[in-house]
């Protein structure tokens, strides 16, 4: 290892773990002590880790308060350093980091709050995609709609939630008291998606979130709708797969229908 | 025999100083750097900036407003790409896939120029994002210099590099940062970018003249200057970019345009967003600075 090499080794554990060895080779200014000097470094990684994980779960912040939220945010920053040259990217971990780490952990509506922002933030600077209109059904014939494939718009995404994390999430965003945290007896399946520049979410019923999890896992309409008839009155299950459709493309989330083989 | 004996004519040209024979990017005039706090009121109102400096990496992403606003952006004013992660100065190997990331936005771009800071971010696979200072030791500028080279090579042009605020000096450095840029700059054909507040902060911070720095860089290899504010802590500063340019920075700026002439400049904040009018005033006073200063320099000629 070249000295160069070394010494920025030795300086970049200074400033993670607080190893002192770099001061040796660092002076004092004519008005300052070295160790004030390179505090300056050590201060600034964790400051500017933590705004960045604020400027991106803005709620989560609001709901946690200042104090608990950076008491949170450099527990992250100390468990999970930044591998990605670009800052956009540090806060990804975090829904998975709340679920795992004590006392997080004991609190799942955190990572909830935390996967639901991560995903609105996510569909607001996803990749482009073209969006399919009604008009674009009206070039498939009748009878090949039970081959029809259906591609996600890429903003497009699914999030399961076990908790009121989405009322929550409203609540903070209308400056509303937000409601007590609870379990949900049933997960709520929530849909994202970037509509012109806007994230947008709403939430789907369970037979909704099973059709269009399946459409996009290229699943045809027609087995869609055999699928949508164990779910409930199988006389309506077209009907039912059709109108799931018109909401979908209305809402701007495929970007392609093709006829599949 | 030895390795190096061994090695083809063009295999140990290639580890000869090859400087950038890139042209020097023409004076864009008096900037801003855009922030989207202000995208609203600049496409609406098309406010009297001669250009815009981009961060890289706010707009190295799939897609969204931020393209869409920048790709506005760029059929309206000559944009210059800034980035904060390139980490030249690191002995990590180079990120490629960061640097290719970077060559897609400046196809989609068409920046006037691209610029760094001389600096590192993190070594092992970390990004601190943080701009790191290096020690002005030979060892340091040769590995510089090839990195320099290598991203030049990549890019397929000259890049701009700038000089960073510092907190701490080396005992091992064996000459002073204006030596190393220009050194830096001599060699690999880059361009510099002059952060005037970076020179004022540096230069109280260690103890030296801001203009012992401002008189050690060549005058021809300057592109381009940076204003700022900082946050004064007493025993030192810290470049926050989150003032007004306090006044100390305009003296120092008028004596840099007395050294270095008609350089492109803009204005630099990053925290405490004011309103894009307090921005605009700014602006205006480097204009007129420079206005005033480079008469009065070709009167006395």
């Amino acid at each position: 290892m070249s000295d160069f090499a070394r010494q920025q080794a030795e300086f970049q554990r200074g400033i993670l773990d607080g190893d002192d060895t770099v001061l040796a080779e660092i002076l004092d200014s004519p008005r300052e002590k070295r160790e004030v000097l390179f505090g300056v470094y050590r201060y600034a990684y964790g400051s500017r880790l933590v705004e960045a994980m604020r400027n991106d779960h803005e709620l989560l912040h609001l709901y946690l308060g200042d104090e608990m939220f950076n008491e949170m945010g450099h527990a992250y920053v100390k468990a999970r350093p930044s591998a990605h040259p670009n800052l956009r990217w540090f806060s990804q971990g975090l829904p998975q980091f709340l679920k795992s780490a004590n006392p997080y952990s004991d609190h799942p509506v955190l990572s909830d709050l935390a996967a639901l922002e991560k995903a609105l933030n996510d569909a607001f600077d996803a990749a482009e995609g073209k969006v399919v209109e009604l008009t674009d059904m009206a070039g498939f014939a009748p009878e090949a709609w039970s081959d029809l494939k259906f591609q996600p718009h890429p903003s497009a995404s699914r999030l399961d939630i076990a908790t009121n994390a989405a009322a929550i999430w409203l609540a903070l965003k209308n400056d509303e008291t937000p409601p007590d945290a609870t379990g949900l007896q049933q997960p709520a399946h929530l849909m994202i998606w970037r509509h012109d520049v806007t994230p947008m979410f709403r939430e789907l019923s369970a037979e909704e979130a099973m059709m269009w999890d399946e459409a996009t896992n290229g699943i045809p309409f027609g087995v869609l709708c055999e699928m949508l008839a164990t779910y409930d009155d199988p006389d309506s299950a077209a009907g039912r797969g059709a109108g799931y459709l018109h909401g979908w493309i209305t809402a701007g989330l495929l970007t392609d229908v093709s006829v599949g083989s | 025999m030895n390795v190096a004996s061994r090695l083809p004519d063009s295999s140990a040209a290639a580890l000869a100083d090859r400087p950038s024979t890139s042209a020097k990017p023409s004076f864009l005039g008096f900037g801003l750097g855009l922030r989207h706090q202000h995208y609203e009121e600049i496409l609406g109102g098309n406010p009297p900036i001669d250009w815009f400096e981009v961060i890289s990496e706010n707009y190295m992403l799939p897609g969204g407003q931020p393209l869409r606003t920048l790709d506005r952006i760029c059929e309206r004013y000559p944009v210059v790409m800034h980035g904060v992660s390139m980490s030249i100065a690191s002995t990590a190997p180079p990120n490629f896939e960061y640097l290719q990331a970077l060559k897609d936005l400046a196809r989609r771009v068409e920046p006037k120029w691209i610029s760094d800071h001389l600096c590192w971010t993190g070594v092992h696979g970390k990004n601190l994002h943080d701009l790191l200072p290096i020690p002005y030791t030979r060892e340091a500028l040769d590995h510089v210099v090839s990195r320099v080279q290598l991203v030049q090579d990549f890019l397929g042009r000259a890049i701009v590099l700038e000089n960073v605020s510092t907190y701490v000096q080396f005992s091992n450095s064996e000459m002073t940062e204006w030596e190393f840029l220009s050194e830096l700059s001599r060699r690999s054909g880059c361009w510099l970018l002059f952060d005037v507040n970076n020179v004022y902060v540096s230069a109280f911070n260690h103890g030296y003249d801001p203009l012992t720095f401002l008189n050690g860089i060549p005058a021809d290899r300057v592109v381009q200057f940076h204003m700022a504010g900082h946050s004064h802590m007493g025993t030192h500063i810290i470049d926050t970019h989150d003032h007004p340019v306090c006044e100390d920075v305009w003296e120092l700026y008028a004596a840099a345009l007395k050294r270095f002439g008609r350089v492109s400049t803009m204005i630099e904040r990053d925290d405490d967003i004011p309103p894009l009018d307090e921005l605009l005033l700014e602006v205006a006073r480097t204009r007129e600075m420079a206005g005033q200063v480079l008469l009065a320099g070709s009167r006395a000629e």
